[in-house]
């Protein structure tokens, strides 16, 4: 499990205002965004039509993830802050611990990697572990770790703080809470009320987590750390009533041969000016900007402009499918990653 | 719309046209005898061309504004504005603009869908924006005199429209230029010219593979005028080079007679020497009027050579090899004195070039009388039994032309190859290749309508059950010719191959099941993801029902778009609203309804063709330049104009 420093938790719990619980939900925004270009970069690095049960797991933790950055959202919103989406701080520089210093002390570092089951043992797993991850066929008895700071009592302090420092209904202006067809409303819903910002908070800790005693999450779904598990382990997870478990599902084949060898942690920089892979580069880069403006928008007053990004990310995908397939120019036996670089607009 | 109207501003740079090039072949769209050869590239109807998985994207790229003409004159970029400077592009946070044929059996009027324009100050503060309304690209012609060998594409187009929902920033009021264009506006609209050009079919070694140079100019919309055409007078090449290449080939100008002021737009039309729009032409040129009317020549004739007492000078086009890119090619000249004033009222405006003994050389001349008679909306697509109005305007010497009648035909049955599939091999067929304008009771429309005081005249076009004319391809493709009653057409005009003509698909009729079965939809499915590689590859397989349930949310999302917005499906907008319907009824259902397996939607025999062109027949002379024409603007030219000295004698 991996610990976050301190500092942030030391922050939070000594705020006395909820204008100093902003920065905070801000990383947390940071956060939840920053496993999202790893994530999208082992899906889309599997060659046309390969890998797609692999693909499917991953996918719905990308989409969990977006969930999640767009609640930490919204909460900031609730609570009378100004989300900041589209600006060059925003993005992690891969390979890098994630925000907060979250991981650094273990030596986790995150980069932009194609698909490999080492990568989603040691860094995926890793990013997603539980407090106390319930092993295989085992179940323990919830107990608290108290000596380290975890990115789960990162939001159970916010939470708190949330609940001693709010008034009952939040202040910030309601028209500003964003939803979507795309999630079902028990999971992405416009946050009014301190209860509102609390059960959204436990939505980001159990998708990710599972709760204390099961590996799946109040919607009955596995949490993303057991779906990556899965993968590792090469068959789906069944799931007993009593919370305990074993990977002997459907297989999950996978096959070295049908990921591209992308180029870990490309930057733009690293392709020639002029070319025509530097061109698509670049506009992979701009796409993405492009997405964080569209995102910027709609969770700064603008909600309905969520759709409209909804056209980028598909865009993005192509892109970045593209790009995987196209040999990198001077570097040997490898194809061109989609580097998620900031592209000043317009 | 009046983009040469005073206020306007030019911006130059590049954009990116990122066509599915798949579909630029008839064949491709039977089912039946599909190959996956077809989804490679490569050129020849066993291929799918140069950009088989290309996503439609069209976008602006690197657009820097350059140029103004307002109130105080042409621009003086120590005249402190923000619109100096500016950076044109598209919307951020929202999918890329779209550029689509409206059928591979008329590819010659590309649109542009759901383009958005951005306009910046050079550190990034919205100054205006807006979204273009649809509009297919005209006045194709040829564009490199040199070079074309590097990107593949000769030819420029240019697309004309309204930027509508026009959003004003905060940083507008700081520039006298914008508060002058918002003023002189009207409806919230402004007017877009776009001239495309140096297109790269090419992965060429300068990277610009699918860019294209622009040439923008943006200024006010007026009201009552056409949309997506210019209500100016025109200027029409009349020389030929031995190819039957002609350079500027078709140009829009306005004068304004109070004003004493001439603009002629070259941005679509001067002769470019690489794909990059430096300029190499070396003649000198003048603006002129002329005091004889021109009516020569049928293209390919002689030269028509005017002496000096035939003409009232205006002036000469003062021109360096970084014109187009610097200015846009906008030629302005004002102050004009009272004679040219005078006679360029009623009398054609020339293009010239000196040649012996003191005699000019006519390049270009302006329409015959002065006419000019075009549609606004001129690509149509018509679902059966809808009713579509189409706007044509007359203009003669630039005013509207009152109470004339326009005459309207739709061309004969023909087609086949010749409309759509570029190098058919006759050895290797692929399957036949079906006619188009055919059965004629295919659409209904009044053969003559009048114009009113505005020189406006509304057509009405009914699209009819066509019963399936073309088997593997839904509905069927119509072109209308329209001329003024009484007058013969001038030679040197587009004429309705190049753009001058009302373009229609009519789709089948179709009635949405309410609860369909795959076999309903397998086909549009299967045709889907043959021709659009992209999708089929990156996103879903589109010929298999499962995958394609399991994307229901997004893919119902897509279907239930506004035709205006660009994540519409599909992309091509080809679909009438009934099979839409059946498959949004069909992907509606709890459970996939699948009733035949993958390789039963594969092997289904698709409808027979009714009207196929008689092996070995001659083609129409028509249908040739059509052909040729289809040919050119694909990339599919056998040779590449390599002409150092153009107009030199």
């Amino acid at each position: 499990m991996l610990k976050i420093e301190p500092k942030y938790i030391v922050e939070a719990v000594s705020a006395s205002s909820l204008e100093e619980l902003f920065p905070l939900v801000q990383n947390a925004i940071e956060l939840e965004h920053s496993t999202i270009p790893p994530y999208l970069t082992a899906m889309f690095s599997f060659k046309p039509n390969t890998g797609n049960e692999i693909r499917a797991i991953i996918h719905s933790i990308v989409i969990e993830e977006m969930l999640h950055m767009s609640i930490a959202a919204n909460i900031l919103n609730a609570l009378g802050g100004r989300p900041l989406i589209n600006d060059k701080s925003f993005i992690p520089e891969y390979p890098t611990p994630l925000p907060m210093g979250i991981g650094s002390s273990e030596g986790l570092i995150v980069g932009l990697n194609p698909f490999s089951i080492n990568i989603v043992q040691s860094i995926f797993m890793e990013i997603e572990e539980p407090e106390n991850p319930i092993p295989p066929t085992l179940m323990l008895a919830a107990e608290a770790s108290p000596e380290y700071a975890t990115i789960g009592q990162f939001y159970m302090t916010l939470s708190d703080k949330i609940q001693h420092l709010a008034p009952d209904n939040l202040p910030g202006d309601p028209a500003k809470q964003v939803t979507s067809n795309f999630f079902s409303s028990s999971e992405l819903f416009p946050i009014l009320t301190k209860e509102d910002a609390v059960n959204a908070i436990n939505i980001i800790v159990e998708q990710g987590e599972g709760t204390t005693h099961s590996p799946l999450d109040p919607e009955k779904e596995l949490a993303h750390y057991y779906k990556f598990a899965e993968i590792v382990a090469g068959k789906k997870a069944v799931v007993r009533n009593d919370g305990s478990y074993s990977f002997s599902g459907d297989p999950i084949p996978f096959d070295p041969n049908d990921v591209y060898p992308v180029y870990s942690n490309t930057k733009a920089k690293m392709l020639i000016p002029g070319t025509e892979e530097r061109r698509r580069v670049d506009e992979f880069n701009n796409a993405y900007s492009s997405l964080l403006n569209g995102l910027h928008r709609t969770f700064n007053g603008e909600p309905g402009y969520l759709d409209n990004t909804i056209g980028v990310m598909f865009d993005l995908k192509l892109l970045s499918e593209k790009l995987n397939a196209t040999p990198f120019p001077g570097q040997q036996g490898y194809t061109i990653g989609a580097p998620y670089e900031w592209f000043p607009q317009p | 719309m009046s983009y040469l109207h005073s206020p306007y501003f030019v911006f130059t740079g590049d954009f990116v046209s990122d066509v599915s090039t798949v579909n630029n072949d008839p064949a491709h769209y039977n089912n039946a005898t599909f190959a996956s050869s077809f989804q490679t590239p490569g050129s020849g109807n066993l291929n799918g061309w140069w950009n088989p998985e290309g996503g439609a994207t069209f976008g602006f790229q690197n657009c820097r504004m350059k140029q103004l003409s307002s109130k105080e004159g042409t621009g003086d970029p120590d005249f402190q504005d923000p619109i100096f400077g500016a950076i044109i592009s598209s919307a951020a946070g929202r999918n890329s603009g779209k550029m689509v044929d409206l059928d591979p059996q008329w590819q010659m009027s590309s649109q542009l869908w759901g383009v958005s324009v951005f306009i910046s100050t050079s550190d990034g503060e919205l100054l205006v924006s807006g979204n273009i309304k649809a509009t297919g690209f005209r006045d194709l012609q040829m564009r490199q005199q040199k070079g074309a060998r590097v990107n593949g594409q000769p030819l420029g187009g240019m697309w004309t429209s309204v930027l509508e929902n026009v959003v004003w920033g905060d940083r507008a009021a700081d520039s006298p230029f914008l508060q002058q264009l918002k003023a002189a506006s009207a409806s919230n609209k402004l007017s877009i010219n776009l001239s495309g050009y140096g297109y790269y079919y090419n992965h060429a070694a300068d990277g610009r593979f699918s860019l294209g140079r622009i040439i923008g100019t943006i200024g006010p919309w007026l009201e009552n005028e056409p949309e997506i055409l210019s209500p100016y007078r025109r200027l029409y090449g009349i020389i030929q080079d031995a190819n039957q290449n002609t350079f500027f080939n078709f140009s829009n100008f306005l004068f304004e007679q109070q004003q004493q002021r001439l603009t002629v737009d070259f941005s679509g039309s001067f002769p470019v020497i690489d794909s990059i729009g430096t300029i190499g032409l070396n003649s000198k040129l003048y603006m002129a009027v002329s005091k004889v009317p021109v009516t020569m020549p049928a293209p390919g004739s002689a030269n028509v050579i005017l002496a000096s007492d035939e003409i009232i000078m205006i002036g000469q086009i003062n021109y360096d090899a970084a014109w187009l890119n610097n200015t846009g090619g906008i030629a302005s000249f004002t102050d004009l004195p009272d004679d040219v004033t005078h006679a360029l009222a009623n009398n054609q405006l020339l293009l010239l070039t000196p040649g012996s003994g003191g005699n000019y050389i006519v390049i270009a001349r302006e329409a015959i009388d002065g006419l000019v008679l075009r549609a606004d909306d001129f690509v149509c697509r018509i679902d059966c039994g809808q009713t579509v109005p189409v706007n044509l305007y007359a203009y003669q010497w630039g005013e509207p032309l009152q109470n004339a009648v326009i005459t309207i035909n739709m061309d004969p049955e023909g087609g086949g190859a010749a409309a759509g599939s570029q190098s058919q091999n006759p050895l290797i067929p692929v399957c036949d290749i079906p006619n188009y304008n055919t059965p004629v009771e295919g659409i209904s429309f009044s053969q003559t309508i009048n114009t009113d005081a505005n020189g406006y005249a509304s057509l009405d076009i009914t699209g009819n059950n066509v019963n399936n004319p073309r088997g593997y391809i839904d509905g069927q493709i119509y072109t209308l010719s329209y001329a003024l009653s009484g007058q013969q057409p001038d030679p040197a005009a587009p004429g309705n191959i190049v753009s001058d003509g009302i373009f229609i698909h009519v789709r089948n009729y179709f009635e949405a099941p309410a609860n369909p079965s795959w076999s309903d939809i397998s086909e549009i499915m299967v045709q889907f993801a043959n021709l659009y590689p992209i999708m089929s590859k990156y996103f879903l397989n589109f010929a298999d029902p499962l995958a394609l349930f399991s994307k229901k949310e997004i893919l119902k999302f897509a279907f239930t778009r506004d035709i205006t917005d660009p994540v519409y499906m599909p992309v091509t907008r080809d679909l009438s609203e009934a099979k839409k319907q059946a498959i949004l009824n069909w992907l509606s259902a709890d459970q996939p309804v699948v009733d035949i397996g993958l390789a039963g939607a594969m092997a289904a025999e698709p409808a027979k063709i009714r009207n196929v062109p008689e092996a070995g027949a001659p083609i129409p002379e028509k249908q040739a330049k059509l052909k040729r024409a289809v040919m050119m603007k694909n990339g599919a030219l056998l040779s590449y104009p390599e002409i150092d000295n153009l107009f030199e004698y």
